[in-house]
C-alpha cells in the first residue's frame, strides 16, 4: 500500500494543482505536495528462480508516471541521490549500499524532441536526450557509533533506460533497452530506466465512497487503478557474496550470513540560503521505503517526514507504538467487526519488522530489533509455482520473506492486520489479483513500459473467482 | 464469514482511514470520525484555490475560505486547514494572519515541513528577512525539494545574489513536482535570466514551461517581455492577449496596455487598463488587501496622490523592500521625490538587483537633483531592462537620453 495516496492524488484528475495567488506580483513558490522524482513506490527483494546464488533487488521511484506525458519527459533527478542499502547484521543500518547519480545529456539543444523517428540505440543521434547513471558502491563499518564510509566506484556512463515513446520513435523498444543491461566485473547485474508499475491495487472502488465492486473481497473484480502507469526502476541482481556479512556465499536457509535486509532511499541537496554565494551543504534524505505497507499506512502523516529522515535503526524507539497498536486494526473492527486484535500486535511487529523466526529473521543479533526493511532469507530456494499470498499462502519464498514482483502484498497485509497470524483468517483483499502485464521470466523482470502511443491507464479489472 | 458482508468495504474503510490519519493530525482522529472532517474540507479549500487559478475569479477564494473554516471547526489543530487557510491568507496579502496560521500549523505538526513554506512567505513580505532565512533554512534542511529550493532562490534574489538564484532555482526546476508546479520555477528562472540580461537563457525557460504546461500564462507573458524588449510590440501584444484570455492576472494586463499604447493603439490600451481595474476590483471585493502592485498600478495609471496614501496603508500592513519601493515610486510620482528616494534606498537596503526598484531610486534620485546617485542606479537597471514593461524602459531611456 506504499504510495497509494500519492498515485490517487496524482490520478484524481490532478486535485493538487499548484494553487497559485491571482494578485502575482508577490512570489510565493507551490507548497509541499508531490515531489514524485524522489519518491520511492516500492521496494522489492527476492532471489530469482533463474538466478540462484545472487539477491535480486528492484526499487521504483515516480509514481503513476502517465505514459504519454511528453515532451518533457520523466526521469530520475539528475541533481538527486538513489539508493538501495543492505543490512546484513539486523540492526538497522546499512552495511552495504549502492549510490546512482545521473546526468542527462541533450544532443540537440535546439530541439525539444526526446528522440527523432527510428532512433535504433544509445549511440544513435536520433536519440536526442540521454540521461547516463554512475553507481557507486559504499561499505559502511560502525566503530564507537560512527560510520566509517569506504566507497568505490563500479561504473560511470551506464545509460538509462529511455521512456518508451512509442513505435515510431522506437520501432523496436524492447531491443533498444535491452541494451541497457549491464554486467560488471564483480558480477552485479544493472538495469535502470523506465518500466511499468509492477504495483497492483484496485484504488478507484475504494475512493468512490467504498463502491464495492463485488459483494466479498478476495474474489476478483476489482480494477487495477495502476495498470497502464510506468515507474522509473533500478533493478540489481548482486552475487550473494556482495551482501553478505561475511562476504561469502550462503550454504542454505540455516547459514548464518543468509539473512539480508534491504529498503531504498532518495537524497537531495541541502544548499545555504544565504552566504557563500550560492554554496551547497550536504545530503538530506527526503524518501524512503521498506516494507510496502508500513511507509504509509503505519506511520500516521505527523510522522511522515520524520520517518522519510530517519534509518531504519531508529524505527523501534520512534514508530514502534504504532505497529503495535495499529489504528487500522481499531478502524476495521469500528466499521466492519471482522474481531483484529487492536493491541499487543508483536505477531506485525514480527513479520514486518523483525523477521519470522528460522524463516527471515537476521541470526546472531539480540532482540531481534525492530527495524523497517525487506529481510530476506537467500538460502530459501524459489518457488517452483509462486503463491502470491506468500508465507500466509504457504509459501515461504514470498513476502514477508523477501518481497517478490507478485507478492499481493494488499492482500496479505489486509490479512495480517484482520489478525491473520493470530488465527483470525479472513479472506480479505481489494479485487486485485496480479499486475496487469506480465513479469519477465528473466533479468530485469519488472515488464516493459507501456509506451505514450497506447497509454490508457487504469483499464484492468480482474476477472471474478471465488475466494 | 456473514458478518463480513463487504470485505472490500473493510479494504475501502481502511483506506479512507489512512487519508485521516495521515492527514497530519498529531493525535488521529477516532475511528468513528475516519474519513470525514478537516483533511476533506481543506482538501475542498484547495480544489476552489486552483479553481481560482484556472478561471482568474477570485470569488473562488470566499469558497476556499468557508471550506477551510469548517474544516477547522472539525479539527482546529489540522494541519491541512491550518496550512490551507494560512496559504489563503497570503492569497489575499493578509501577511500577519498567514504568519499566525503557518505558526500555529507548525505548534500543531512540529514534525511536519508543511507549515515552513506558508511561515516563510509571510515573513519575507513581513520584511522579516532574517527570519525568513532561518525558516528556509529549516526547511531546506528538513525537506529539500522544489519547494526549499524555489524559496531559496527567491531569498538570494531579494539579497542581490543572482547567480546563487538562479543556481536553486535550477535546482527547484531538476526536482519537480506536478507539471504546474514546474512551469511556475521554470518561468521562475527565466525572470532571473532575463533580470541579468541572458535572454536566450530566459527564452529557454520560458519555452520549457510552455512544454509542460500549454500556454502557461506566466510563461506566455515572459516571452512577451523578450519580445517586448527586442522591440517585437505586435508579437508581445499577441502573446499578451493569449496570457491574459488564460488568466487575466492585473500585472499582464497592465503590461498589455503598456505595449498596446506603444503600439499607438489608445482604445485597446485603455480597455487593458480597464480590464486590470475590474481585476483590481474583484480582488478587493474578495478581500484582498492592496499590496505593492495595487499601489505601482495607481502610481502609474491612476492618481499618484491616491498611490502615497494606499502606498503608506500597503507599507503598515507589509513592511517588505516591495512596499518601500511602491511607496518611494508613489512619492516620486506625486512630486515629491526627496521623500520617494528615502524609501527607494530602503527598498535595496537587502541588496536587491530588481531592476525596477534600480529605476524607481535612479528617477527619486534624478528628480531631487542627485545626479551622481542617480547614475549609479540607472546605469545598473540598464543590465536588467529587458525585464522592465515598455512603460518603465521608456522612463529609463529618456532618463538616460
Amino acid at each position: 500500500m506504499r504510495k497509494l495516496l500519492l498515485a490517487a492524488a496524482a490520478m484524481l484528475a490532478c486535485a493538487i494543482v499548484v494553487p497559485l495567488a491571482l494578485s502575482s506580483s508577490h512570489r510565493e513558490a507551490p507548497g509541499i505536495a508531490l515531489d514524485p522524482s524522489a519518491d520511492n513506490t516500492d521496494t522489492y527483494a527476492w532471489t530469482a528462480a533463474d538466478s540462484p546464488g545472487a539477491l535480486t533487488v528492484a526499487a521504483d521511484w515516480i509514481p503513476g508516471e502517465v505514459p504519454a506525458n511528453g515532451p518533457n519527459f520523466h526521469s530520475f533527478d539528475d541533481r538527486a541521490r538513489y539508493y538501495i542499502h543492505v543490512d546484513n547484521t539486523g540492526d538497522g543500518r546499512p552495511d552495504v549500499s549502492y549510490r546512482f547519480s545521473f546526468r542527462t545529456k541533450v544532443r540537440n539543444k535546439n530541439s525539444f524532441l526526446y528522440a527523432l523517428p527510428g532512433a535504433s540505440g544509445f549511440a544513435d543521434p536520433k536519440l536526442n536526450v540521454i540521461q547516463r547513471y554512475s553507481v557507486v558502491r559504499e561499505r559502511h563499518r560502525y566503530r564507537h557509533g560512527h560510520d566509517r564510509v569506504s566507497e568505490k566506484t563500479l561504473a560511470r556512463g551506464l545509460p538509462v533506460a529511455p521512456p518508451n515513446i512509442g513505435p515510431k520513435t522506437f520501432p523496436s523498444y524492447d531491443n533498444f533497452v535491452n541494451a541497457a543491461i549491464r554486467s560488471l566485473h564483480d558480477g552485479t547485474k544493472l538495469f535502470v530506466g523506465q518500466r511499468d508499475d509492477p504495483f497492483f491495487v484496485d484504488l478507484g472502488a475504494t475512493f468512490d465512497g467504498i463502491n464495492l465492486r463485488k459483494g466479498t473481497g478476495n474474489q476478483g473484480e476489482g480494477k487495477d487503478d495502476l495498470s497502464g502507469y510506468n515507474v522509473h526502476s533500478i533493478v540489481m541482481q548482486l552475487p550473494e557474496r556482495l551482501v553478505t556479512r561475511d562476504g561469502k556465499a550462503v550454504s542454505g536457509a540455516d547459514a548464518a550470513n543468509a539473512v539480508v535486509g534491504v529498503w531504498s532511499t532518495t537524497e537531495r541537496r541541502r544548499l545555504q540560503v544565504s552566504g557563500g554565494r550560492g554554496g551547497h551543504g550536504g545530503w538530506v534524505q527526503v524518501s524512503r521505503l521498506g516494507n510496502p505497507l508500513v511507509n504509509e499506512v503505519v506511520i500516521p502523516l505527523g510522522k511522515k517526514d520524520q520517518f522519510n529522515r530517519t534509518t531504519p535503526d531508529r524505527d523501534a524507539a520512534l514508530y514502534g507504538k504504532y505497529v503495535v497498536k495499529p489504528e487500522l486494526a481499531a478502524v476495521m473492527n469500528a466499521l466492519f467487526g471482522v474481531g483484529a486484535p487492536e493491541d499487543n500486535r508483536t505477531d506485525i511487529v514480527q513479520a514486518l519488522l523483525q523477521g519470522i523466526p528460522d524463516l527471515n529473521q537476521h541470526k546472531g543479533v539480540k532482540g531481534p530489533p525492530a527495524v523497517d526493511t525487506i529481510k530476506v532469507n537467500l538460502g530459501t530456494p524459489p518457488a517452483s509455482t509462486e503463491n502470491r499470498f506468500g508465507v500466509i499462502g504457504g509459501d515461504t519464498a514470498g513476502y514477508p520473506n523477501g518481497r517478490r514482483l507478485g507478492d499481493d502484498v494488499v492482500d496479505i497485509d489486509l490479512q495480517v492486520v484482520a489478525g491473520f497470524l493470530k488465527g483470525n483468517k479472513v479472506p480479505l483483499g481489494d479485487g486485485v489479483d496480479r499486475n496487469d502485464k506480465p513479469f519477465l521470466a528473466t533479468f530485469p523482470y519488472l515488464a516493459g513500459p507501456t509506451s505514450g502511443f497506447d497509454s490508457a491507464p487504469s483499464t484492468r479489472v480482474e476477472p471474478g473467482h471465488t475466494p | 464469514m456473514s458478518r463480513l458482508a463487504a470485505p472490500l468495504a473493510v479494504f475501502g474503510a481502511v483506506l479512507v482511514a489512512m487519508v485521516a490519519l495521515n492527514h497530519g493530525a498529531t493525535t488521529p482522529p477516532a475511528p468513528a470520525a475516519a474519513g470525514t472532517g478537516g483533511r476533506d474540507y481543506a482538501a475542498l479549500g484547495n480544489t476552489y484555490l486552483a479553481r481560482a487559478r484556472e478561471t482568474g475569479d477570485p470569488a473562488f477564494y470566499s469558497r476556499a475560505e468557508r471550506a477551510f473554516d469548517l474544516s477547522l471547526r472539525t479539527h482546529p489543530a489540522g494541519v491541512d486547514g491550518l496550512v490551507g487557510a494560512g496559504t489563503l491568507a497570503g492569497f489575499r496579502h493578509d501577511f500577519r494572519e498567514e504568519l499566525r496560521l503557518g505558526r500555529e500549523a507548525r505548534r500543531a505538526a512540529p514534525q511536519l515541513a508543511r507549515p515552513l513554506p506558508v511561515i516563510a512567505d509571510a515573513e519575507i513580505e513581513l520584511g522579516r528577512y532574517g527570519d525568513a532565512a532561518r525558516t528556509i533554512q529549516r526547511l531546506v534542511d528538513t525537506k529539500p525539494g522544489l519547494p526549499a529550493y524555489a524559496r531559496v532562490s527567491y531569498y538570494r534574489e531579494l539579497h542581490g545574489d543572482v547567480v546563487g538564484a538562479v543556481r536553486a532555482m535550477r535546482y527547484a526546476i531538476s526536482a519537480g513536482s506536478s507539471e504546474e508546479g514546474t512551469a511556475y520555477v521554470e518561468t521562475l528562472l527565466g525572470d532571473l535570466e532575463l533580470m541579468r540580461g541572458r535572454t536566450a537563457a530566459a527564452r529557454a525557460a520560458y519555452r520549457s514551461a510552455l512544454r509542460d504546461v500549454k500556454d502557461f500564462p506566466q510563461a506566455l507573458t515572459g516571452l512577451a517581455r523578450i519580445d517586448a524588449a527586442g522591440g517585437s510590440l505586435t508579437r508581445a501584444a499577441a502573446r499578451l492577449r493569449r496570457s491574459t484570455n488564460r488568466l487575466p492576472l492585473t500585472t499582464a494586463l497592465t503590461f498589455l496596455a503598456e505595449v498596446e499604447s506603444a503600439l499607438g493603439r489608445r482604445r485597446a490600451a485603455a480597455a487593458d487598463l480597464a480590464a486590470a481595474r475590474v481585476q483590481h476590483r474583484l480582488l478587493r471585493r474578495s478581500r484582498t488587501l492592496p499590496d505593492a502592485e495595487a499601489v505601482l498600478f495607481e502610481a502609474n495609471h491612476g492618481s499618484p496622490a491616491r498611490a502615497v496614501a494606499l502606498g503608506r496603508r500597503v507599507w503598515r500592513l507589509a513592511p517588505s523592500i516591495r512596499s518601500a519601493d511602491a511607496l518611494g515610486w508613489g512619492l516620486t510620482r506625486a512630486g515629491r521625490p526627496g521623500e520617494g528616494l528615502v524609501w527607494a534606498r530602503r527598498a535595496l537596503r537587502t541588496g536587491s538587483v530588481d531592476p525596477t526598484f534600480r529605476l524607481h531610486a535612479g528617477l527619486a534620485a534624478l528628480r531631487s537633483g542627485r545626479r551622481g546617485e542617480a547614475r549609479r542606479y540607472l546605469t545598473a537597471a540598464v543590465r536588467g531592462a529587458a525585464a522592465l514593461s515598455p512603460g518603465a524602459r521608456r522612463l529609463l531611456e529618456e532618463s538616460l537620453g
